[in-house]
């Protein structure tokens, strides 16, 4: 190897420093975040945020914990992302793969059919209203479901996955009398776990992320996703403070908020490993098959 | 006449031949249709009902009429455009994602030529995973570390970064000129690290050899940057730009309003026309000019998408996405 000049070598030193900073941009927050979370009460309000705080507590975690709001809300959340990822993986896998066969004749105008919704939508009003006029979705655990169910964007990302399989593979299987669904999921799938991977990955945080269709449908608090709940945290306090608030302390206002912005975060960091070692391999197919 | 007939009856031919044909393919493919049937249909519901829903942008609604409510023209469309609204939401939304796309374009290739550049794996490793961490946190996440952590009027970080440097703390919840670039900046911080990841993987796509023949040949680093690496990412970064201008009149919603919410002092910088739709909406249930300024995002948008792609395809078919 030869050996750097030293202006090389400088131009690397700067590299790495500005890629650590920024390295520590993105993550101090979160890590100040959880530390702001465990300090007592008194220290935030006597220091402010305070990376090693003055006095430790668990006092915020423990009033999160002891109101039901966020058992029901994790029940939200947790159910509406299994059930949303596994139907909509369902959903949009068998739609992509029909589509991915050239036996299938009418499958550039069923793409088109699928294509025109990305660059052409009614707007918000008339969504909104076909959600509540028609659908009555309001207040229903489906409305934070359905909306998000069909994605074209994965279609057709699978539907391109799906074409690199040797249509010989599929075709034996037919000549073998294996039905068309049981084709698919013993024959297809096994061999397209990458795709399914990633795409249930950007669906399930997706769901698990999502907010919006709360704001726009669910009033009633026991419905309240994990993430619409931090949203109305104010308004989560004082009803907590209301009704049945039995910590025998003062109220701790500042850190309850930051404890729930961690409690939030949490499944994401714990999972974190997984999800970016496959959203990785999942950029890298997109990147090369589209 | 007779010509005439025959014509007629060779196209009732053909249309007999195309219904035959219609149903020959049902009876031989009929699992595979039916495999599409529920996306089709869910799909239909969601995104092909509303397309009727629009005619609402040409009414005085009302829910007693529903959609057969009273027309009034053009009205709908007056009513936002000469209302103080139009002007402030469309620079607004204009100037954040224009902003949005230069920067995060700037950024996320910077990095990804950065990260290029580290030749020790585990360094690498960590600052990927670093800076791809706020991409998976959802926009209220986002828009809470923004506001409580950040930018709190007591005890954010950046008010004591200011008393640091001995200045005086700002009140953020009641000054509405930084907004707009405290949006920009967190959307940056949200989505560079992400980006750069794609621009990588293009990096990684490029033939090594080209670099070794011009390091041979005597050319600097930045000069192979500069001439091999630049040009070669330019698709990409083409590409990514074609996917997100058809967005330009929409706002980032999510991040937006769980960032600013209804605090009515910071609209001046930072309403965009898909916040001002949701208080249409949800708070004023202003339905007929509502659906008009959706309309004129969508038409705008679908303007955008098409003018964009023609450009970029009279300047190189290749680089173009359909």
């Amino acid at each position: 190897m030869q050996k750097r000049s030293f202006g090389e070598r400088a131009a690397h030193f700067l590299i790495h420093l500005i890629l650590a900073i920024y390295a520590f941009i993105c993550t101090y927050p979160f890590v100040l975040t959880f530390m702001v979370s465990l300090s007592s009460e008194k220290s935030v309000i006597d220091n402010g945020y305070q990376l090693i705080p003055e006095e430790f507590s668990l006092l915020a975690y423990k009033t999160i914990f002891e109101d039901s709001s966020i058992y029901y809300a994790y029940g939200v959340s947790i159910f509406v992302t299994t059930v949303g990822t596994l139907l909509s993986l369902l959903i949009c896998g068998m739609a992509g793969y029909a589509m991915s066969l050239n036996r299938v004749r009418y499958r550039n105008a069923i793409s088109m059919y699928f294509y025109i919704p990305m660059v052409f939508n009614a707007g918000l009003l008339p969504w909104y209203m076909v959600c509540t006029q028609l659908l009555h979705l309001q207040n229903t655990i489906m409305a934070l479901i359905l909306p998000m169910l069909v994605s074209s964007f994965n279609i057709f990302l699978m539907r391109n996955y799906f074409k690199t399989i040797p249509a010989s593979l599929i075709e034996s299987a037919d000549i073998d009398g294996c039905g068309v669904m049981r084709t698919f999921f013993q024959v297809v799938l096994p061999l397209s776990k990458p795709i399914i991977a990633t795409v249930a990955l950007f669906v399930g945080l997706a769901y698990w992320n999502d907010w919006s269709l709360a704001l726009w449908f669910i009033d009633e608090r026991n419905l309240f996703p994990l993430q619409y709940m931090l949203f109305r945290i104010e308004s989560m306090m004082e009803f907590i403070r209301k009704n049945g608030y039995i910590g025998g302390f003062e109220f701790p206002a500042q850190t309850y908020q930051i404890a729930t912005l961690f409690v939030t975060i949490g499944p994401i960091i714990l999972l974190y490993p997984l999800i970016q070692r496959y959203f990785v391999k999942g950029i890298m197919i997109g990147a090369v098959k589209g | 006449m007779i010509g005439m007939k025959s014509s007629k009856t060779a196209a009732s031919l053909q249309s007999g031949k195309q219904k035959h044909a219609f149903l020959k393919e049902m009876k031989r493919n009929w699992p595979y249709y039916l495999m599409i049937l529920p996306a089709a249909s869910i799909l239909f519901i969601f995104a092909y009902l509303p397309y009727p829903g629009l005619i609402v942008a040409f009414q005085d609604f009302n829910f007693v009429d529903k959609f057969k409510s009273p027309f009034v023209g053009l009205n709908n469309f007056k009513f936002y455009f000469t209302s103080t609204y139009a002007l402030r939401t469309t620079f607004n939304t204009l100037f954040i994602n224009i902003n949005y796309l230069f920067w995060t374009t700037l950024f996320s290739v910077s990095f990804a030529i950065m990260l290029n550049e580290v030749r020790t794996k585990l360094l690498k490793k960590i600052y990927q995973n670093a800076m791809f961490l706020p991409y998976f946190f959802s926009a209220v996440i986002i828009g809470k570390l923004v506001t409580d952590i950040v930018f709190s009027d007591q005890y954010g970080i950046a008010n004591q970064v200011i008393k640091l440097f001995g200045g005086q703390p700002v009140i953020w919840s009641q000054t509405a000129e930084p907004w707009g670039w405290i949006i920009i900046g967190t959307h940056i911080w949200q989505v560079a690290g992400y980006n750069s990841i794609i621009y990588l993987a293009g990096i990684t796509g490029i033939d090594e050899q080209l670099f070794e023949a011009a390091a041979l040949d005597g050319a600097t680093r930045w000069k192979q940057i500069k001439t091999i690496l630049l040009p070669l990412l330019l698709p990409t970064i083409i590409t990514m730009m074609l996917l997100s201008i058809g967005g330009m009149l929409r706002g980032d919603f999510g991040t937006i309003y769980s960032i600013v919410g209804d605090n009515g002092l910071l609209f001046k910088h930072t309403d965009v026309i898909d916040t001002y739709v949701f208080r249409a909406i949800k708070q004023a249930a202003d339905f007929g000019p509502t659906a008009a300024v959706g309309l004129y995002q969508s038409v705008v948008g679908f303007i955008l998408v098409f003018g964009s792609n023609y450009l970029v395809k009279k300047y190189n078919e290749d680089y173009a996405l359909f």
